[in-house]
């Protein structure tokens, strides 16, 4: 290369990175201006206690929207982690209430039956969805309604309790006041990051979001890596199960319910584009931790429950415009 | 708009005098002359053939006269007066119709539906009048002689020919004049065909004046009176059936085009054994019951020329295992493959050079760095992470070699211009070391300086042993990168021309002459 081209090389170099900082950025400044002003407008939002609450009040979401993540990035969309993740409860609150083991193999039991269960309702709408090319919006509104049902079902349509001691005390542990159980969805993130941004899995899934067919022609088994993506997603539900389970102490088989559309607007709110192919994890963290806060302090400063979802909703509105420019900025 | 209207004699002028005219039409696109100087007449009643190369501006016309584009000098008189259609609808009260060669039909309505819909009937309550539908719809198939089908069936229940049918009995019921037919026996069998012809004849009969654009010159030598020749956006000119031959029509499309860059400097080589044996082999778009058979050997460049619709690109998917094939056998290296998929392809040493950069060449959004190992990216891995150092220095190595010019590897694709967007789909296979490379129109939408650069590249692949077959539109670069060239039409090879018998008219009388036989062939 020549000299001129390495100083034109230097100044492309730096637009992008400019533009894509802009682009990440923006959640996390909108983040930082809205915490400012309930900090600001409200006495008790800065406060230790209200930041440990808000941490333990989104850790579930975000467990959900880190892999709805995976779905959304290859262009598909998991409306049934809500049901998922009752079903999973469900059935790991049977496990652990089996009679004649202790509590830590209990704990354990429970922990492979939830994150099996998901899994299984992963490769289900991965497997059904991927092979005969059907939108996932439809089948997974299908397993929204099959895994309602066998939570309620397999429960007997009864809340399940009395679990071990050593299961809720990991519930509510804190470190520093951290939520123990948000250090798990912070580990979650972590992974999906890493594996999102240095695995030949995560660069292809971005892949095949972006133009499948190409990646199919470049002879990548596109067909399992869709599937590999909705796992993932029945897996966190999974996870989220648990997480539930430890935190309240119970399984109930109509928890979750609306929560896929929570994690859904976690993941759009942090700049994922539902069309696939473009968006981060870590954007998804910021999304939830937006709607976390905005749930939080809506409240504080006094609006009814009510216009808090409202104020939500626009937000969603106006992220996914801000996709479209976004999108349409980049395509130039 | 009524059926009974197909009855009545249209009011025009007498026979043999042309009431449509076109006098020295332009049309621009951007930079690029679509139309340069266009005249052309249509008499009552006749059948008049257009025919000329892909892209010399026949189907920028009938955009034109069915009121798609408006034009930018030139006139259009029908019946005296200047005719300048703002939209389809307004070209259709002039008469003037199109049947396309994607049907605008709607699958899931009925027959009667599609036939009325533009102007569906209604009760007095204004519900839909199925009655009067269905009447108008039986009304207007019988007009071409359709009469046993039933109206009230969907579309998608349809075959294609009888979908075309329906269209052309949709295009009729309205007051039409000009009917315009666009490569109508494309997708239709040989008794389709006929019955088409048919059809044709009556409708003429009836005074309509049917305007033919086919590929096939037998067919334009059957059944009409007269032929315009397009060429590079002009009319060269208009001849009667009657006074010409398809060897002058042929002649005329070409013109005195220069056939000097098939000279320049190339060695004759000797080929090494097969790479890639092809026999009998039929894609699921063959409609026939015989397949393609050839050779192509180590160190070869074989192009396979022909029209669109002549199932070049599908014979490439077929051989690179994306699409199913019926039968046949691929032989590599002499032993029979099953390729499932492309990714068998690739392990047994294929490469494929997608027509359709965008939507399969290419990731846009992603960097050209992972573009470029996408076929590849075991080799710049390990246990599937990815070694971003080892990756980066493959895509720079290959955007030496292929003279890409770019910012940085982690720039996207989206930011190259189109010449080097087809040098990182050519990296992408390179960085394989690929025996046997197919590549699908090569150079489209690439300026001629990058196209004369990737036509070394490939030459120089073959040079190094690579097997390369090549499908292109464009007859120049198939004279200039290959050593022999199969003329396929209709799912079937019409012959093979050596370097010296290579030559346009040569290739166009084999793609387009299903029956005549050019001298000087090897078949």
């Amino acid at each position: 290369m020549t000299t001129q081209t390495l100083a034109e090389t230097g100044q492309v170099k730096r637009a992008i990175s400019l533009r894509s900082v802009l682009n990440n950025a923006g959640i996390g400044l909108a983040l930082l201006a809205l915490i400012l002003f309930f900090s600001v407008f409200t006495e008790h939002f800065l406060t230790a206690n209200n930041i440990t609450n808000i941490l333990t009040q989104i850790t579930i979401n975000l467990i959900l929207a880190v892999g709805m993540t995976f779905v959304i990035l290859i262009g598909g969309i998991d409306l049934s982690v809500g049901s998922v993740m009752a079903f999973a409860a469900v059935v790991a609150g049977k496990a652990i209430t089996l009679p004649g083991f202790g509590p830590a193999e209990a704990i354990a039991l429970a922990v492979v039956a939830a994150t099996m269960t998901g899994v299984l309702c992963g490769v289900f709408n991965g497997v059904i969805s991927a092979y005969w090319a059907l939108p996932s919006f439809i089948i997974t509104l299908g397993m929204l309604n099959i895994a309602r049902g066998a939570a309620l079902q397999v429960s007997d349509a009864q809340t399940i309790y009395a679990f071990p001691i050593a299961f809720e005390e990991f519930g509510s542990a804190m470190i520093y006041g951290v939520p123990v159980v948000f250090i798990v969805a912070l580990l979650l993130v972590l992974v999906a990051w890493f594996v999102l941004n240095y695995t030949v899995f995560g660069r292809l899934l971005y892949g095949i979001g972006n133009n499948e067919e190409a990646v199919r022609l470049a002879g990548h088994p596109v067909f399992w890596y869709k599937v590999a993506a909705f796992t993932i997603c029945g897996f966190t539900a999974g996870i989220a199960a648990i997480v539930y389970m430890a935190r309240l102490n119970i399984s109930s088989p109509i928890a979750g319910i609306g929560f896929e559309l929570n994690a859904i607007a976690a993941v759009i709110i942090g700049g994922t584009s539902l069309s696939g192919g473009r968006g981060s994890v870590i954007g998804t963290l910021l999304g939830a931790i937006i709607i976390g806060v905005l749930a939080n302090g809506l409240i504080l400063i006094g609006l009814s429950d009510f216009m808090r979802q409202m104020i939500t909703g626009i937000v969603i509105v106006f992220a996914v415009i801000l996709d479209h420019y976004r999108a349409k900025y980049t395509a130039k | 708009m009524a059926a009974a209207d197909f009855d009545a004699a249209p009011a025009t002028p007498s026979p043999q005098q042309a009431f449509l005219a076109v006098e020295g039409l332009k049309k621009h696109f951007g930079g690029v002359k679509a139309l340069d100087s266009v005249s052309f007449s249509l008499k009552q009643g006749e059948v008049h053939a257009l025919v000329g190369e892909n892209g010399a501006g026949k189907s920028t016309l009938i955009k034109i006269l069915s009121g798609v584009f408006a034009y930018d000098a030139g006139q259009i008189h029908l019946d005296g007066a200047a005719y300048q259609p703002a939209s389809p609808h307004d070209a259709k009260i002039s008469g003037v119709q199109v049947v396309h060669q994607e049907f605008n039909l709607l699958d899931h309505l009925s027959i009667a539906e599609n036939i009325s819909i533009e102007k569906l009937p209604r009760t007095r309550l204004g519900l839909l009048d199925k009655k009067e539908l269905n009447r108008r719809a039986v009304t207007a198939l019988e007009a071409i002689g359709l009469t046993d089908i039933d109206v009230r069936a969907p579309i998608a229940s349809l075959g294609i020919a009888h979908r075309q049918l329906v269209e052309i009995a949709r295009a009729l019921q309205s007051r039409s004049r000009i009917l315009i037919l666009d490569e109508p026996t494309a997708t239709l069998t040989k008794r389709e065909t006929e019955r088409l012809f048919e059809i044709v004849e009556s409708i003429k009969a009836d005074g309509v004046t049917v305007v033919f654009v086919s590929h096939h010159l037998d067919e334009v030598f059957r059944i009409c009176d007269r032929v315009t020749v397009f060429r590079n956006g002009k009319t060269i000119a208009t001849d009667l059936i009657s006074d010409t031959s398809p060897e002058g029509v042929v002649h005329r499309m070409v013109g005195r085009r220069l056939e000097a860059q098939i000279a320049e400097g190339h060695e004759t080589l000797s080929l090494g054994p097969v790479a890639l044996g092809v026999q009998d082999l039929r894609t699921a778009a063959n409609p026939k019951p015989t397949g393609v058979t050839f050779d192509l050997h180590y160190g070869e460049i074989v192009g396979i020329a022909g029209l669109v619709g002549a199932g070049r690109t599908e014979i490439l998917r077929g051989i690179f295992g994306m699409d199913p094939i019926q039968s046949g056998r691929i032989l590599r290296d002499e032993k029979e493959v099953r390729f499932k998929g492309p990714g068998d392809a690739i392990a047994s040493g294929l490469g494929f050079v997608t027509e359709d950069r965008k939507g399969e060449g290419l990731v846009l959004d992603m960097p050209i760095a992972a573009n470029s190992s996408m076929a590849n990216i075991a080799s710049v891995s390990n246990l599937g992470l990815i070694k971003f150092a080892e990756e980066n220095r493959q895509a720079r190595d290959a955007g030496a070699k292929l003279k890409l010019k770019y910012g940085d590897t982690a720039d996207p694709a989206s930011s190259l211009s189109g010449g080097n967007q087809q040098k990182v789909v050519l990296a992408k296979w390179l960085v394989r070391n690929p025996k046997v490379l197919l590549l699908d129109e090569p150079t489209r939408g690439v300026d001629v300086g990058a196209k004369a650069e990737i036509y070394a590249i490939l030459k120089g692949l073959a040079r190094e042993g690579v097997a390369l077959l090549v499908v292109s539109s464009e007859m120049p670069e198939l004279m200039t990168l290959s050593d022999r060239i199969l003329v396929l039409s209709d799912h079937e090879i019409q012959g093979e021309l050596k370097r010296p018998e290579f030559s346009e008219e040569n290739i166009l009388k084999l793609a387009y002459g299903r029956s005549e036989q050019a001298g000087g062939l090897t078949q």
